[in-house]
């Protein structure tokens, strides 16, 4: 009896014809980094510019539940890893062509980085608060001298992890939703955006509200944007990636990206924020919220709908 | 444009001048608050309306909306309740999806709508408005049992104010101003039966 054997690349379980690998720590992952890397940014670029003390909020506050979102968004990683123990494999290389081997070790740096940030502040925000041990409080002192020293590699580390959050999903070439350049400007804008509306919330002084508003503002303006400019160009390539923009344009997920993400997550708060800025009385939580919902479903919808483009047909 | 101010409780207790002043009304406080000349509304309203037919080809609706969630929130709970109901099976369970539906879409912009219109016109603030002769707890029982019957009856007519009378009476059909008379003949007695919680 002679026996054929054919090997073919399609028709395997979770891979081919749709991805179904990244579930909701993925989304819920790039939304706690992008969100952790804003309010980074703010924090360190209000202290550059030596406004700790009008921005308190953005650069005292805020940061302090920075370490949290990356711990937490770190656990959702490592629900996600098949082989969990073997994590540590991450860090027993560096590969400038791996967008995971560049945020394993942008991760590795802006954590330690910000919980450092944030204890030399809690003495600050919390009085009470008693390091106990001799060296810690020195280690506090020089923390507190060298604040700008933190400052810079944190201004220039949050804006890799935002950006980082947006190339993960760009690197994978078999994908053509995720396969866009413009997908690490568009999530570090977001995230800076989801960061603003942290600081929003967190901020008790009118002024500082006021700034962060008209900053958000001008983000969800770049944001929309990018996202005009990322179906543009999915448009103008070819028969797949005009596929992948279709799910959006009239597609299974033009109802909920363009009602929560681009309406009720960018157009409306930025309304809102307008409205702010004129002398009305605008609740700030509500645009806020808007904001950081609309930033969590953009990011699920891009990691569902990037999983079911593909280019073979 | 200008628009006439009124104050919130009962136009004819107090009129506002220019300044924002109040001229006679004494019981109720007046808040900065306004309204829409109610004329201009309508036409607002009726606009949006006709967009809404040419832009998605539907009229509006607001009780369909509280309907699909109703129906998903049973499925969510009580899938096999609602495969079983022959009225709940009409919109969730199996292939339905009743959180995708125009409806709902259409209800959240109404209230980001309605959002907006409350910061322009300096309206937004929690408050229970109802008559001075009767408690806020009282107007809100009330209004749980209007909207208990009211939604019973939408349900009855296939649909409300909006999508039965409004939407059907512009497009014409007959069911559309049954619905209208039915529910504003109704609604005359019963406010004169129960007008004591208003007057």
């Amino acid at each position: 009896m002679k026996e054929e054997l054919f090997a073919s690349g399609r028709n395997i379980p979770n891979i081919d014809p749709y991805l179904n690998i990244w579930h909701w720590q993925i989304p819920g992952y790039l939304f706690l980094g992008g969100l952790a890397a804003g309010i980074l940014f703010f924090a360190s670029f209000f202290t550059i510019m030596g406004k700790e003390n009008k921005m308190e909020a953005t650069v005292k506050k805020a940061p302090m539940i920075v370490p949290f979102a990356l711990v937490l968004g770190l656990f959702f990683l490592f629900l996600d890893l098949k082989h969990k123990l073997y994590f540590w494999q991450l860090y027993t290389t560096v590969r400038i062509q791996s967008p995971m081997s560049w945020g394993a070790w942008v991760l590795m740096a802006i954590t330690p980085l910000s919980i450092l940030w944030a204890a030399s502040y809690i003495r600050e925000l919390f009085p009470k608060w008693d390091w106990k041990y001799d060296i810690l409080k020195t280690a506090e002192k020089w923390l507190i001298a060298n604040r700008i020293l933190m400052a810079w590699p944190l201004a220039a580390l949050s804006i890799i992890l935002g950006i980082y959050t947006g190339i993960l999903l760009s690197a994978f070439n078999a994908r053509p939703l995720w396969n866009t350049s413009i997908l690490g400007p568009l999530f570090l804008v977001s995230g800076m955006s989801t960061g603003a509306a942290v600081i929003m919330l967190m901020s008790k002084d009118h002024k500082e509200r006021k700034i962060m508003g008209r900053i958000d503002i001008l983000l969800i303006i770049v944001e929309l944007f990018f996202i005009i400019h990322l179906f543009m160009g999915f448009l103008a390539g070819s028969e797949v990636q005009i596929n992948a923009a279709n799910l959006f344009l009239g597609g299974k997920f033009t109802a909920p990206f363009f009602a929560f993400v681009v309406i009720l997550g960018l157009i409306f708060p930025a309304v809102l924020e307008v409205f702010e800025l004129k002398g009305y009385k605008v609740p700030i939580a509500v645009p806020a919220v808007l904001i950081l919902i609309g930033g969590l479903i953009f990011r699920f919808l891009m990691v569902e709908a990037g999983q079911i483009t593909r280019y073979l047909y | 444009m200008s628009f006439k101010k009124n104050v919130t409780h009962n136009p004819k207790l107090a009129t506002v001048n220019k300044n924002d002043k109040i001229t006679n009304m004494k019981k109720s406080k007046y808040d900065g608050s306004t309204y829409l000349n109610p004329y201009l509304g309508g036409v607002i309203l009726g606009t949006v309306l006709l967009l809404s037919f040419y832009i998605s080809g539907r009229g509006v609706g607001a009780s369909g909306a509280v309907k699909n969630t109703v129906a998903a929130t049973v499925n969510a709970i009580a899938p096999q309740h609602v495969e079983k109901s022959a009225y709940y099976s009409q919109f969730a369970g199996g292939d339905n999806r009743p959180m995708n539906n125009w409806l709902i879409y259409e209800v959240l912009g109404v209230l980001a709508g309605a959002f907006i219109s409350g910061i322009v016109f300096n309206r937004l603030k929690l408050k229970v408005e109802h008559s001075p002769k009767i408690t806020s707890r009282r107007r809100l029982w009330f209004a749980l049992g209007g909207g208990l019957v009211f939604g019973f009856g939408a349900q009855l007519a296939r649909g409300c104010t909006s999508g039965a009378a409004l939407s059907g009476m512009a497009v014409l059909s007959f069911g559309g101003y049954i619905t209208m008379v039915a529910i504003f003949g109704t609604a005359f007695v019963v406010a004169w039966i129960l007008r004591k919680n208003w007057i």
